[in-house]
């Protein structure tokens, strides 16, 4: 793989970040890990990723915010949500946001991984 | 012939009376029949009074009939002598018999006048009449009142019982109404007159002679609820006790009454439960965020652990690391499954002593990871533990979390005008010196109008929108501390940075430190 794709991942669980950062590595791609929406942020600046994988309930800045942050800087970054309380009427599931998708926790990696690879195509 | 007292006894130169009478038949008889007569009349009055005395022993002033009898006896007997000297010249004996009757007829004269003012203070039969009049009257109104208050006592709905208090201190049931035999099945044929241990169970039998002493202690009324094994079953009663005094001042008797509260008791108790399960309503989003988290770790890392296993990639080091993992994070949730089942828990019938100290920590545990994601801290500060209070620990921690959740909704609320994190302080606190313990909670959300400040007690008031707010946390929570014995209060507080806010203060009174504590001070 000549440029591996650069994932970036915002969440406050640190044993869910680890994993996640484990499995997507062992599958080849490079991954930063943020432990909220603020460090995510200062991360991208610092080294812009192809996808960013957020979680929505962080402290200093949530998810929101940071999907807010990154729109204004990139509106084709695509975002993938993982959420354990989401309601039908959310702002997110409008279409406004787009590329984005949202999965529902407890997540699998695969689901992640298949998520990523649909979007990363359809970006390129 | 010599003179001398003696010359007085001699006769030899003295005539009989007969002869002043010429000795004529007529004359002498006239004269012994009178004075015989009279004399034996004068002997039978004296027995006949004396007689009367005797028989009549509540007869005031007895001693005067004494003298009576003395001073009628000793004019007989000059009347029997006056026959005498009719033959016989003895005018020295009659003389003395009459000294003596003299004697005895002043002192009488002397004695009656004497005792003429007290004899005049003697009620007459008239007198006595009248007031025997008055005092029949008045035992008729006090029948009668008695009997009105009996039949009160009787068909009152208010159980109504009355403990004798025994000289040695002990305590008897009196009586009871047929309203207290009905609500509590005890049968007052078998009770009344009875000590307290012989008709009720040891336990329930030392717990109202305990309530009964600390009456005859107090001296005065004293009022509790409590709750009895009685044949009627478990009942919760709300009790009124009255000492009742003899003349001496002494408790002799308490008048108590009751009334059963046990439907009453089981509202609260129905209302309680069902604001606590609302409360965890509220909650329910932020436990769901909690229980993913774990749950998430779990699928990630397990998923993970099956994608290396079939590419054979899985070495023993990895599957131990995970495995440690999964049950880690198993442990943490049923930590919180733990925590929410007992919280909805009905806590049983009765309170017991514990630290309230854990019912803050546990509160502020529950929430402070989910606050945290809101941006809202809570500061916890404990300064003491071990002492204890009467209550319900889970009661008082639906108070504290119902309090926690109310600061987040004004953090929440006034940051949709003004942007701004929050800060939540929780602090714990004991004063050893009142024997009370405090717990205050203080959020910056802005504070509450002083004009609403004296109402957010009451029942079903509210500020939140409708939907958002029953209205009966605070009151429900008023309810929960004043059944501790304590009180709750808000006020506004300035924290002089700009932020403003509210602090609510429980009070609850401690009970005694915990064994610990005992041993430390001892140490």
């Amino acid at each position: 793989m000549p440029d591996r794709f650069h994932v970036l991942v915002a969440e406050d669980e640190p044993l869910a970040a680890m994993a996640i950062e484990d499995f997507l590595s062992y599958k080849g791609y490079r991954v930063t890990v943020a432990g909220d929406g603020q460090e995510a942020i200062e991360r991208y600046r610092a080294d812009p990723a192809d996808v960013v994988i957020t979680d929505l309930r962080m402290p200093r800045m949530d998810g929101r915010g940071l999907i807010r942050e990154v729109r204004s800087m990139s509106t084709t970054l695509p975002v993938i949500v993982m959420t354990g309380f989401l309601s039908a009427e959310d702002e997110l599931t409008d279409g406004s946001w787009t590329p984005l998708e949202i999965l529902r926790k407890p997540v699998n990696p695969q689901v992640i991984l298949d998520t990523l690879q649909r979007m990363l195509g359809a970006s390129n | 012939m010599s003179g001398g007292p003696i010359s007085i006894f001699d006769t030899s130169g003295l005539m009989p009376h007969g002869v002043c009478l010429l000795w004529q038949p007529e004359l002498l008889a006239l004269h012994v029949a009178s004075d015989l007569m009279t004399g034996l009349a004068y002997y039978s009055i004296p027995m006949a009074l004396v007689y009367f005395v005797w028989k009549r022993r509540d007869v005031a002033f007895s001693w005067v009939f004494g003298l009576f009898a003395a001073f009628i006896l000793a004019c007989g007997t000059t009347h029997f002598y006056g026959v005498w000297t009719l033959w016989n010249p003895d005018y020295g004996v009659q003389g003395i018999v009459k000294a003596v009757t003299a004697a005895v007829s002043v002192l009488t004269a002397v004695a009656l006048w004497l005792l003429m003012p007290r004899a005049l203070a003697l009620p007459s039969p008239t007198q006595l009449r009248l007031t025997n009049h008055a005092l029949q009257r008045e035992i008729g109104e006090r029948r009668q009142a008695e009997e009105r208050y009996a039949s009160f006592f009787s068909n009152l709905a208010e159980s109504l019982f009355v403990i004798a208090v025994r000289a040695d201190g002990t305590f008897a049931i009196d009586t009871i109404n047929p309203a207290h035999a009905r609500a509590t099945g005890l049968d007052p044929d078998v009770i009344c007159g009875r000590p307290v241990d012989a008709v009720l169970p040891p336990e329930t039998a030392a717990h109202i002679k305990e309530r009964y002493a600390a009456c005859v202690a107090a001296g005065g009324p004293i009022d509790y609820e409590e709750t009895l094994d009685l044949p009627s079953g478990r009942r919760t009663w709300h009790t009124v006790l009255v000492p009742i005094r003899d003349a001496a001042g002494g408790v002799v008797q308490l008048l108590g009454s009751a009334r059963d509260i046990t439907e009453r008791k089981r509202l609260q108790e129905e209302l309680v439960q069902t604001s606590k399960m609302a409360t965890l309503g509220t909650l329910a989003a932020g436990m769901a965020h909690e229980m993913s988290q774990p749950l998430n770790v779990i699928r990630i890392w397990a998923e993970t652990a099956l994608t290396r296993l079939r590419d054979g990639a899985l070495d023993r080091g990895r599957i131990e690391k995970v495995l440690v993992l999964v049950a880690e994070q198993t442990e943490r949730m049923g930590k919180i499954i733990d925590h929410i089942r007992t919280f909805s828990r009905r806590d049983g019938g009765g309170s017991q002593d514990f630290d309230p100290a854990e019912s803050v920590q546990s509160a502020v545990e529950l929430l402070c990871h989910q606050y945290e994601l809101e941006d809202i801290t809570i500061a916890l500060a404990v300064s003491e533990e071990g002492w204890l209070v009467r209550g319900r620990p889970f009661q008082l921690e639906q108070v504290i979390l119902n309090l926690l959740s109310n600061a987040r909704d004004a953090i929440l609320d006034r940051r949709s005008r003004s942007p701004g994190g929050g800060r939540i302080h929780v602090d714990f606190r004991v004063r050893a010196t009142n024997r009370t313990a405090i717990i205050s909670i203080t959020d910056d959300g802005g504070g509450i109008a002083e004009e609403v400040l004296s109402r957010i007690f009451d029942p079903f008031f509210t500020t939140k929108e409708v939907g958002k707010g029953s209205g009966l946390g605070l009151s429900i929570g008023y309810g929960i501390i004043d059944s501790m014995g304590g009180r709750i209060e808000a006020a506004n507080v300035d924290h002089g940075d700009g932020r403003r806010g509210v602090r609510f203060i429980i009070t609850l009174p401690v009970i005694r430190p915990t064994q610990s504590e005992v041993e430390f001070a001892h140490a």
